[in-house]
């Protein structure tokens, strides 16, 4: 098999998965008891109620609705927001998504970094202070929700010390703008992939340390630093890409409450305000995109893994 | 032959003779009983063993001890009622009466706390119970049937596992409703994958080993090699599990609360608690430290025991 | 200090595990002459590798070699070389291969590199010129097609290849002595013999030593010049090949040379297992390791060690039997 037919295959069975989470996320959202104008038009005319549900479809039946909304998601046209007039789940993404990118890559970045520092100094020292350090931070990132990190970063950098403002977020302009809006979010949500990439890369490490080709490394008089960073470091890099689609999911979850406790105009608090006000089309669309962000990150971590370990190839599949 | 052999050698003139009674030969079964009868060392005494010498580990268990204590025998204890309101003693600060203070509407915030965590591990043991179940028959029936069945199966995990977990999770809260069923099937919807697999790849590869391959030709029946050899190799993977999903699920309750999403109505969980919290922490901050502190803690203790278990479990990473 | 080559002085291993310390390799002493092929023959467990290893100083946690040991290369003690010392005496003086290859090579660096990492590592070369020498390593460990292995990976190789790639690497910088640690244990029988002929023959060619560690007599009797026998972490008996196969003193190397399946025997003459089990090293017994195996055992085996007895030139043994009239 070439590498054309699997990506073909491949992306066939991308569009597939997303059509089954578009269609499941769709009845799902129609079972819901009650929708998003139900309150707004308690106090309405029924004429008038009648007419809001006519303007989102909402009147029809469920099997109408259904079609309408794949045609749309097929033409890349999710609709309209119910909660936000006017707004459409297109623009919001334009606006919002870049906000959600930036502090997701900002966190991972640092994240990543930091943690997989201190993975290898704890493989490599293992059994030493630095080794039962690491291992202690790790767990108590690991055991503290980001939103507490969030809340008490908050509390103490900002409504104590003011050093950063408390909530909020830089309006326009380029990458580095505002930076100190964006400190303390960044932080509250790195803590996690220091913990989970600490410990990821320390076992791996350890692992690959305990093959016999670094027996074999040795054997060839390479001191103990040459053997981590020629022969140690690039196979425990392995596993670690398979925890890309993770992290990615962890950057998804994190902001939903990083960003709500800072205020950050990002996707995540909209979809939390979405779920909550049961708007029906933001859910939808946003429940789509991510997933297929995350579907395609999953594909990318396929194709790395075949960049990384020669082992593995496109045709042969694993082993 | 060896005597004869042993005759051509040159044997040095001034080595040691035995004497007689040196000489005297030993008889089998004599030799069969000399033989040190070697301590039998299992699997899981070894474990036990490494576990209690992790200091960490040990520590988390004692931990968890006495935290369960003070969840079950607590309200007891302190001599306070978690519903009693009592608007002469609101938004107390912490004291010899109310050991974490009281809420906005003056109720012990410690006996809450004891409650709402019950609730709270209580939920995590049953879906933890649910994820272990619905993985290993899922896991279990892909590595049985193999083939078709098995690919199919692979593909639907696939594709579950293509969906962000807390966005599934606040999808079927949203149908649900804030209710408890709603919790436990939001919470356990996809949560399984992850067993599932690991049940499946452990059954493949022990199914290909040689020593189930040698049972099955000296006709050991199918219940046999499961008991025998299919469970122990499978409960270590269970207890790891165990260990890091209860933590997990405890996490995610009080962050549905947090989001608007979790318990509501009259049911007491930390999540309700921490939410709760949240909105007088610039004015009361133990109504939201509190909470937080025992979730923290036991989520602390449950991350550490399971540590140590992982060591424990798999001699080679330690 | 001595003429020669290299020279171990009362080895003693331990492996500390949960249930008390594995006294691997219990005080051994044996040498190793330049250029000469010296086998370590032993079932597995007996401490035949963890011999191989600490003379690369190889043992890691939870296994230590206690004070008291010695081996000396040219008269300098290995034990006490400092990490510069250490860095050229491995793979430059002396080069380890084991036994399965497939494990043994790093899975995602190309075999070329593998080769000219030993090289450049030990000699200060150009890059051009160590990718050379290189494929030349692999043309002379009979690969095929060179150019194309070099950039190959080691799971791209058939077993055979592998070890051949191993004993490439191994053969890089010319090394005083070569270790081969069950060199062809992992391998098909056809391909055992082109592999030992291959290292036999390289060694002669470069003046290398082998110590060829391996549990089959019958790789022995083709290559080694010396053989000594190891039981439950310590030596038995050890001398010339000729000695050993044919003034066999030790019950122990009877029963493993009566083990090898011969041509020349009828198939009537059934091929003699070994019954028991070596003993535990956790606790040592008092007396003669072997006795619980032995079929003559006698008083003195279960109380005693037995001394070794100089029984020839190069030949000496260690059991009670030797010590009667």
């Amino acid at each position: 098999m070439n590498v054309a037919k699997y990506l073909l295959k491949r992306f066939a069975v991308m569009v597939l998965t997303l059509y089954i989470i578009a269609t499941a996320t769709f009845f799902l959202l129609a079972l819901t008891p009650g929708d998003a104008l139900s309150q707004r038009v308690e106090r309405l005319p029924d004429k008038v109620a009648e007419r809001l549900y006519a303007r989102y479809g909402l009147d029809r039946p469920v099997m109408e609705r259904y079609w309408i909304t794949m045609k749309g998601l097929l033409r890349g046209d999710f609709g309209e927001s119910i909660i936000y007039e006017g707004e459409t789940v297109q623009s919001i993404i334009r606006e919002k998504g870049p906000v959600s990118a930036r502090l997701g890559i900002q966190q991972m970045l640092l994240g990543v970094t930091l943690g997989l520092l201190l993975g290898i100094l704890a493989a490599v020292g293992k059994g030493n202070v630095w080794d039962y350090l690491v291992v202690c931070i790790s767990i108590l990132l690991i055991s503290v929700p980001n939103l507490i990190f969030a809340l008490l970063l908050q509390q103490v950098f900002a409504g104590k010390l003011h050093w950063f403002p408390v909530i909020g977020w830089p309006a326009e302009g380029g990458w580095f703008s505002g930076w100190e809006y964006t400190v303390l979010p960044t932080l509250a949500g790195c803590f996690g992939y220091i913990a989970s990439y600490a410990r990821l890369l320390k076992a791996a490490m350890l692992d690959v340390m305990g093959q016999d080709y670094i027996l074999t490394a040795e054997s060839k008089g390479l001191s103990h630093k040459e053997v981590i960073l020629h022969h140690v470091l690039r196979n425990s890099f392995i596993p670690i890409i398979t925890r890309l689609p993770m992290s990615v999911a962890m950057c998804i979850t994190g902001s939903f409450f990083v960003e709500s406790v800072f205020s950050i105009p990002g996707l995540g608090l909209y979809y939390v305000n979405a779920v909550a006000a049961k708007d029906v089309t933001i859910v939808m669309g946003e429940t789509v995109i991510i997933a297929a962000i995350y579907i395609f990150v999953i594909f990318l971590t396929d194709i790395l893994y075949t960049v990384v370990d020669p082992r593995i190839r496109i045709s042969g599949g694993k082993r | 032959m060896a005597e004869m052999t042993a005759r051509r050698i040159s044997l040095p003139a001034n080595r040691r003779i035995l004497t007689e009674e040196e000489r005297r030969p030993v008889s089998t079964d004599r030799l069969n009983g000399e033989q040190i009868a070697r301590r039998q060392t299992t699997y899981w005494r070894e474990a036990w063993h490494r576990l209690r010498k992790n200091p960490i580990a040990m520590a988390a268990l004692v931990l968890l001890v006495l935290l369960l204590f003070m969840i079950l025998l607590g309200p007891a204890l302190s001599g306070q009622d978690y519903v009693n309101i009592n608007a002469k003693e609101k938004n107390r600060a912490p004291d010899a009466v109310h050991w974490f203070g009281t809420d906005t509407l003056g109720r012990d915030l410690f006996s809450r706390v004891c409650v709402g965590s019950r609730l709270s591990l209580l939920v995590a043991l049953v879906c933890s119970g649910i994820q272990i179940l619905i993985g290993c028959a899922y896991g279990g029936a892909m590595a049985y049937f193999g083939g078709r069945v098995d690919s199919v199966m692979m593909r639907i995990l696939e594709i579950l596992n293509s969906f962000p977990y807390l966005l599934v999770t606040l999808l079927i809260m949203m149908v649900l409703g804030s209710n408890i069923t709603g919790l436990l099937v939001a919470m356990c919807v996809t949560s399984w994958v992850g067993t599932a697999r690991q049940m499946r790849g452990q059954i493949m590869q022990l199914r290909e080993s040689e020593y189930v391959k040698a049972a099955n030709m000296m006709g050991a029946s199918p219940v046999r090699v499961i008991v025998r050899h299919l469970l122990p190799n499978t409960i270590s993977i269970l207890i790891l599990d165990l260990c890091s999903s209860i933590p997990d699920y405890i996490f995610t309750e009080a962050s549905l609360s947090f989001l608007g999403m979790g318990l509501s109505g009259d049911v007491i969980s930390l999540g309700v608690l921490i939410s709760a919290g949240k909105t007088k922490m610039d004015f009361y901050p133990w109504q939201l430290l509190c909470p937080v502190a025992v979730l923290v803690i036991a989520v602390l203790a449950f991350n550490m025991l399971g540590d140590g278990l992982r060591d424990a479990l798999d001699p080679r990473t330690r | 200090m001595s003429e020669h080559l290299l020279e171990i002085e009362n080895l003693r291993v331990s492996y500390r595990i949960y249930a008390g310390e594995v006294q691997s390799v219990r005080g051994i002493s044996f040498c190793l002459d330049a250029g000469e092929i010296l086998a370590i023959v032993g079932e597995s467990g007996c401490g035949k590798s963890v011999t191989a290893k600490s003379i690369m100083r190889l043992i890691h946690e939870p296994g230590t070699i206690l004070p008291g040991s010695h081996i000396y290369y040219k008269g300098e003690d290995i034990l006490t070389f400092d990490e510069r010392r250490l860095a050229m005496f491995r793979g430059g003086e002396c080069s380890i291969i084991f036994q399965d290859a497939l494990t043994s090579l790093n899975p995602t660096m190309t075999v070329g590199k593998q080769i000219m990492e030993n090289i450049r590592h030990h000699r200060n070369v150009s890059k051009a010129r160590a990718r050379e020498e290189a494929i030349e390593l692999l043309k002379k460990v009979g690969l095929s097609e060179p150019e194309r292995r070099f950039r190959q990976y080691p799971h791209e190789l058939s077993g055979g290849m592998r070890q051949r790639v191993m004993i490439a690497i191994a053969f890089a910088n010319r090394p005083k002595i070569l270790i081969a640690d069950e060199p062809t244990t992992a391998l098909d029988v056809t391909i055992q013999a082109q592999i030992m002929d291959l290292i036999k023959k390289l060694a002669r060619e470069e003046g290398t030593a082998v110590i060829l560690i391996t549990h089959d007599m019958g790789v022995v009797a083709n290559v080694a010049e010396r053989i000594a026998v190891m039981y439950a972490g310590k030596i038995v008996e050890q001398g010339d090949a000729d000695s050993i196969f044919y003034q066999t003193a030790h019950p122990y190397t009877e029963i493993l040379l009566a083990a090898v399946p011969r041509l020349d025997l009828n198939s009537e003459e059934e091929l003699t297992a070994i019954r028991g089990t070596p003993p535990d090293l956790i606790n040592p017994p008092a007396g003669c390791a072997f006795c619980t195996r032995c079929g003559r055992t006698m008083e003195v085996c279960l109380r005693e060690a037995p001394e070794m007895l100089r029984l020839g030139e190069t030949h000496q043994a260690a059991c009670f039997l030797l010590n009667m009239e």
